[in-house]
């Protein structure tokens, strides 16, 4: 148990280390270890005013949008009898597999001031000025709250049906009109878990990178995540700034996480017994169908959309609204299927996800088990250590991981190994927040069974909890394996020359070549990832249909 | 199956057992001894400590202090250092959810612990349809467990807990999800089981008719301790205690004064309140200034007119009556006191309010003296 | 426009930039004491030993351009050389030194071929002793001043020069910039592109139209909000987009790409000159594949490898090689007038600081 505890320790705090050595570095620049601490660095934060308002701009802007999506669709697909119910519950996923950096790509070639194909549009039939600016403040916040708000949704949807309805029968039996329910005691209701997603939202778009990389860095508009990664990459590199800045955005991370932890683990005034209820549907009549529009065309900007955009540019020489006939070609994608990059990039890509994703599910499982369900003392710092990851932003994080793997003594930066390594311990909240989920489902008794029958532990877990997490364990494989593909801040600053991956190498061509290329390239991954996914669905679909005749 | 002269089914002491879980004490200084091949039943309500004890014996929970020994055999001592696994205890254990495992057939449900214990190929089959039958199951065999109703259910978790032959066998509440008219008859079976597989069982009910009606001896607790142990009948006629009193039956309970005792005869006569004199017997309790005499409801009669050279007779005011089907149950006045009677049968045929309530002094029990 | 030069005006202007003294042996006694055999392959003479690097298989290449043009490179290559395979690191010229300096002070060695925007760099690099030291068959198609000295650390795999460029259809002709001096025209507030201060060429152009129009030029410009890329390909598209409407530091390479692509964009050549700057290749000490590396330096300096950095679309550069032919359209390096720091790499060196104040503060970061 201590091995374990520790290896983990090691995992999720020594980066941390070296990213506070970094920070607290006030000595002579290039020389490690340092010659001086001190906090000068944290004092020169103070000469970057923008960076840390337009921060605060973005992510409050991209919170309140990522919640008016997601209640408003959580309360269409939860209370309402609108059609299709199930369809539009299993599309409001998509989002988070189109990925925020397809999604930014694609904005920025509908919605550049002058080059967007809306504005150009607009243009050509109503005037000169420009109808929406995406690298705007606002249509950064536009862009994120669609594709990293889909966890919005997802909590949100939770909290609804975490609450029993006869507390809402109760105030219509005595008379309570709907909208007096509504006010007086649904909203109330579900006030507090509604607040621990907003924090938790927030948390999470504070660490956004992608969307502020490539719709505000053309614009001169910088957040702390994105000034992080140029002030590594500039010349002359400001390291210890960039720690600074991430260690600063760890700390706010952090202390958001944990009101979140606290608001949800006092007793709200939501009864929670740990099972769903089936909330009371309202009636809207024909209004039903307005609603199934608007959650529709939710789930078009978000994942049609884009892909559609990135199609359409990739097939032109210079991408314009309105193309000549000659202006197609296919040439974009004849040369992103030629760089080697591209090929080996998606080799990559896929190989490490399945590695990374198959390691860590059993890692993750095994932490699980052994938070969950064994009585080992040091369980709950083992929980509070897997769970750390989530407070870090990814590129904060990698910052430390090239600082500290860098002094290594075994080889391992610029190789697989290091990624490998990033992605365990980025993705270890991710798993173990969904096996958990998983875990936590299963009878105590079913084990105990097993126990009293006479069977080891480790019988047990072949013939019992294997077999009966395996859908649970599948989830997650997939899961982590979508996390590893589209990482992008983690991926950036680790990647080598042997070790390209596909989502950072998209980002690179996008900085270094045409958007068509960049976009081409996009739509090449899309369709490969896709393409995998499905056919893993269906091998696990079969799997997990034969039952189990004979441990 | 079933076990031989020689090879007697094991008894299973629980001696001093403590539990607590933090600053909660779930389980204090509990002792009981379930001879060989008996059923011994631990009856509460909730949370006074029953599962817990059984938790603990089965080795699912790790006690604070005590010692448990099955056959003889340690199994638990927390001053030896002693706490063998659960999986190398050798009982076995029916759970209150059943806990039937839905990714298996109901075949391989039954053979997992023939599995465990490396049986394999025809014996083992013999042995599960063996246990499969007991149940009346048979035909279910190759059906996922899953799609069983909860009945059927309870019954693949019988078979499973029989299927390897144990000579102990836990049970946890384990009629308590059924709809009344299936446990009562689960009832009946469960006893004629135990019998003819001549195991030690250990068994955890709320259910006061299913302790009563399936056990050898019955140990009733409350708040983490053991109120009164001993057979059916003694928990019943003879109860120590208010709660057991109350709890085992229905009783009126009166208390008073000691007015008159006799030691050889096992007689005492207390005083109420409102100067009403109750004779009862003392069952060799010892008798005190103060007593609490304990009357079942079924035991007290009411008449028109006052019973003839009956000591225990008093003038009563009918309340009112309540139609309970099989019982008729009758609220009176006994001076400020309100006593409740439950008769069989005829209703009561008397008219207007007034009664005399008889109570036979053999049946007014003394409670042991609390202190 | 472009005045038609002689070859007088060659020496004196442009293309002299012998800043780069050359001292000591001649380059055939450089060639002879290396002790390595020669052997022609295809049409060029090498002093690589072909079998070792076909042994060896790869090799890996560090550069500053754009990724399809190192693609392109390392596929020609490779069509000459089946047997080796080509990878690379693509990073802006300070950011792929920076980078690579971090690496060999881990002891990690992943360059073979190393390949800088602008000379201050290279020179710190052969400080650092970066180097491997290899005389190439075919530096004698070089003239002195267009290699290292001494001879066989690095050489000008070409030159890149930059004028402005500016969208036909949203800047009418008579409005267009035509000297430097008009860029600080407040009308192009928000309106004009640079590069980041991690480009080697961009370091050049500041210093140089620093050292024509003083010290204030480039405050007066920042006022004006200028946006700054990591690369010519972003840049030429937003300008052919129309999301900048100049563009500042214009290659004349990426000029050439985007007007293939049939953009509208115009390239204008100030008549106080074109800032350039060389493109500086060579082999890297401790690299993993060093027969394969050489070989790939002989390739890059041989009428194939020289051919291909004129003619390549994202290449486009031109190049120093005596008997280069003209590039594209007709046009060699003499016929512009080109202004590079090479005379005073002391001076060049020291500013490197100030630039990256100033030009960071610029851009915003």
């Amino acid at each position: 148990m201590a091995t374990v505890v520790a290896m983990v320790a090691v995992l999720v705090l020594y980066p941390m280390y070296y990213l506070f050595q970094a920070a607290l570095d006030v000595g002579l620049p290039d020389t490690r270890p340092p010659t001086a601490y001190g906090v000068a660095n944290f004092a020169k934060l103070l000469d970057y005013p923008t960076v840390l308002w337009n921060t605060l701009v973005v992510t409050c802007a991209a919170t309140l949008l990522a919640l008016l999506f997601g209640f408003i669709s959580a309360w269409i697909l939860t209370r309402t009898n609108v059609p299709f119910r199930r369809t539009l519950d299993q599309l409001m996923t998509v989002p988070y597999y189109v990925t925020p950096l397809l999604g930014a790509l694609a904005w920025s070639l509908l919605g550049a001031p002058e080059s967007g194909f809306i504005n150009q549009v607009w243009r050509k039939f109503f005037g000169t000025e420009a109808l929406i600016d995406i690298t705007s403040p606002m249509g950064i916040a536009w862009v994120m709250a669609l594709f990293e708000g889909s966890v919005a949704y997802v909590m949100i949807s939770a909290v609804m049906q975490s609450m029993d309805p006869a507390l809402e029968e109760a105030s219509a039996v005595m008379g309570g009109s709907r909208w007096r329910t509504m006010w007086r005691i649904t909203l109330p209701l579900v006030a507090p878990g509604v607040l621990g997603a907003a924090i938790f939202v927030f948390a999470e778009m504070l660490g956004s990178f992608s969307v502020a990389l490539v719709l505000g860095t053309p614009a001169r508009f910088y957040v702390i995540t994105t000034a992080i990664y140029h002030f590594v990459s500039q010349y002359p590199p400001r390291i210890a700034l960039a720690a600074a800045m991430g260690a600063s955005l760890f700390a706010v991370m952090f202390a958001m996480l944990w009101l979140y932890r606290w608001l949800t683990s006092r007793n709200s005034f939501v009864t929670v017994s740990g099972k769903a209820f089936r909330p009371r549907v309202m009636d809207m009549g024909p209004l039903r169908w307005v609603l199934f529009a608007v959650v529709a065309l939710y789930v078009l900007a978000s994942a049609a959309l884009p892909v559609a955009t990135l199609l359409f540019a990739a097939l032109q020489k210079l991408a314009v609204a309105f193309p000549a006939a000659s202006n197609f070609t296919l040439d974009h994608f004849r040369q992103a299927f030629s760089i080697n990059a591209v090929r080996t990039a998606m080799l990559n890509s896929i190989m490490l996800a399945m590695v990374t994703a198959t390691i860590g599910v059993i890692m993750t499982g095994l932490l699980s088990w052994i938070i969950l369900r064994s009585r080992l003392p040091g369980r709950g710092v083992l929980e509070y250590l897997a769970m750390f990851p989530q407070a870090v932003p990814r590129i904060v994080f990698a910052f430390g991981m090239m600082w500290a793997w860098l002094v290594f003594p075994l080889p391992v930066y610029g190789t697989f190994w290091v990624l490998l390594i990033a992605y365990l311990t980025v993705f270890m909240p991710l798993g173990v927040r969904t096996i958990s989920g998983v875990v936590l489902q299963l009878d105590k008794s079913l084990d105990e069974c097993g126990q009293v029958c006479g069977a080891s532990w480790w019988y047990r877990m072949r013939t019992i909890t294997a077999p009966l997490l395996r859908p649970g364990l599948l989830a997650a494989w997939l899961l982590i394996f979508v996390a590893s593909v589209r990482e992008l801040g983690a991926s950036i600053l680790l990647m080598g020359p042997d070790s390209k991956v596909m989502t950072p190498a998209i980002v690179e061509a996008w900085f270094s070549s045409s958007s068509e290329l960049t976009a081409a390239m996009a739509l090449i991954q899309t369709v490969v990832i896709t393409a995998t996914m499905v056919v893993f669905g269906l091998f696990t679909r079969r799997l997990a249909q034969r039952a189990v005749s004979a441990p | 199956m079933t076990t031989t002269m020689s090879n007697p089914a094991p008894a299973i002491e629980v001696e001093n057992l403590c539990i607590r879980y933090g600053g909660v004490t779930a389980v204090e200084n509990v002792s009981f001894i379930a001879a060989g091949g008996e059923q011994l039943t631990l009856l509460g309500p909730s949370g006074c400590g029953k599962t817990s004890t059984l938790r603990a014996v089965a080795g699912l929970e790790t006690p604070t202090s005590g010692a448990i020994r099955i056959g003889g055999q340690t199994v638990y001592d927390n001053r030896a250092g002693v706490n063998v696994r659960t999986e190398q205890r050798g009982m076995s254990m029916v759970f209150q959810s059943y806990a039937i495992w839905p990714h298996m057939t109901v075949f391989e449900n039954v053979a997992y612990g023939l599995r465990v214990r490396k049986h394999g190929g025809a014996a083992l089959a013999d042995k599960v349809r063996h246990a499969l039958d007991l149940v009346k199951m048979g035909q279910y065999a190759g059906r996922n467990a899953s799609a069983l109703s909860g009945g059927q259910q309870q019954r693949v978790a019988l078979a499973r807990a029989v299927a390897f032959s144990p000579s102990v066998i836990l049970f946890d509440e384990p009629l308590s999800n059924l709809d009344a008219k299936l446990r009562s008859e689960m009832r009946i079976e469960l006893r004629e089981l135990q019998r003819r597989l001549g195991v030690t069982s250990l068994y955890v009910t709320h259910d006061l008719e299913e302790a009563l009606a399936m056990s050898d001896r019955v140990v009733v607790m409350r708040a983490g301790a053991v109120e009164q142990s001993g057979t059916p009948a003694d928990i019943y006629d003879l109860p120590r205690t208010a709660f057991v009193a109350d709890f085992v039956g229905s009783a009126n309970l009166v208390s008073g004064d000691v007015v008159a005792s006799d030691a050889d005869r096992g007689t005492v006569a207390i005083r109420t309140k409102d100067g009403l004199v109750v004779h009862g017997v003392t069952h060799g309790r010892r008798v005190e200034q103060a007593g609490t005499i304990s009357i079942r409801t079924v035991h007290l009669s009411l008449a028109a007119e006052r019973p003839a050279g009956e000591v225990n007779v008093w003038p009563v005011q009918i309340m009112r009556s309540v139609f309970l089907g099989d019982v008729m149950q009758v609220h009176v006045l006994w001076g400020a006191q309100e006593l409740v009677i439950r008769r069989i049968g005829a209703p009561l045929n008397i008219g207007g309010e007034a009664a005399f309530l008889h109570a036979p002094p053999e049946r007014c029990a003394l409670l042991e003296a609390s202190g | 426009m472009l005045e038609p030069t002689t070859r007088r005006r060659v020496l004196k202007g442009g293309l002299a930039m012998a800043a780069m003294p050359v001292a000591g042996a001649l380059l055939s006694d450089r060639l002879a004491a290396q002790g390595r055999p020669v052997t022609k392959v295809h049409d060029f003479n090498t002093a690589a030993d072909i079998a070792k690097a076909e042994a060896e298989g790869e090799f890996t290449f560090y550069s500053h351009d754009s990724e399809p043009a190192i693609a392109g490179i390392l596929d020609a290559f490779n069509k000459d050389f089946p047997k080796i395979k080509g990878k690379y690191v693509r990073a802006q010229n300070s950011t792929l030194f920076t980078r690579t300096i971090a690496e060999r002070s881990a002891n990690k060695f992943g360059a073979d071929v190393i390949q800088f925007s602008e000379p201050a760099t290279a020179l710190d690099f052969q400080k650092r002793g970066g180097y491997s030291r290899y005389v190439s068959p075919q530096s004698e198609f070089y003239a002195p001043e267009h290699l290292s000295n001494p001879v066989g650390d690095y050489f000008w795999v070409g030159v890149t020069f930059v004028g402005l460029a500016y969208n036909t259809e949203k800047v009418k002709p008579e409005d267009a910039p035509k000297e430097w001096k008009d860029i600080l025209k407040p009308v192009w507030a928000n309106g004009a592109n640079v590069k980041m201060s991690n480009s080697g060429m961009q370091f050049v152009q500041w210093y140089e139209l620093r050292k024509l129009y003083g010290d204030k030029f480039w405050g007066e410009f920042a006022k004006l909000k200028p946006r700054g890329f990591d690369s010519r390909a972003q840049q030429f598209e937003r300008l052919a987009k129309g999301d900048e409407r100049i563009c500042v530091l214009a290659e004349y390479a990426g000029y050439l790409l985007v007007k293939d692509k049939g953009a509208p964009v115009e390239f204008v050549a100030p008549a106080d000159g074109l800032p350039a700057s060389p493109l500086l290749c060579g082999v890297a000490d401790r690299g993993s594949s060093p027969e394969a590396a050489r070989l790939f330096i002989d390739w890059q300096m041989s009428p194939r490898g020289q051919n291909h950095q004129q003619t390549n679309p994202y290449l486009y550069y031109g190049s120093v090689r005596k008997d280069a032919p003209p590039m594209p359209g007709g046009k060699r390096l003499a016929d512009y007038k080109l202004l590079s720091p090479t005379k005073e790499m002391d001076a060049f060196v020291a500013s490197r600081d100030a630039f990256n104040k100033e030009w960071n503060a610029m851009l915003g970061l």
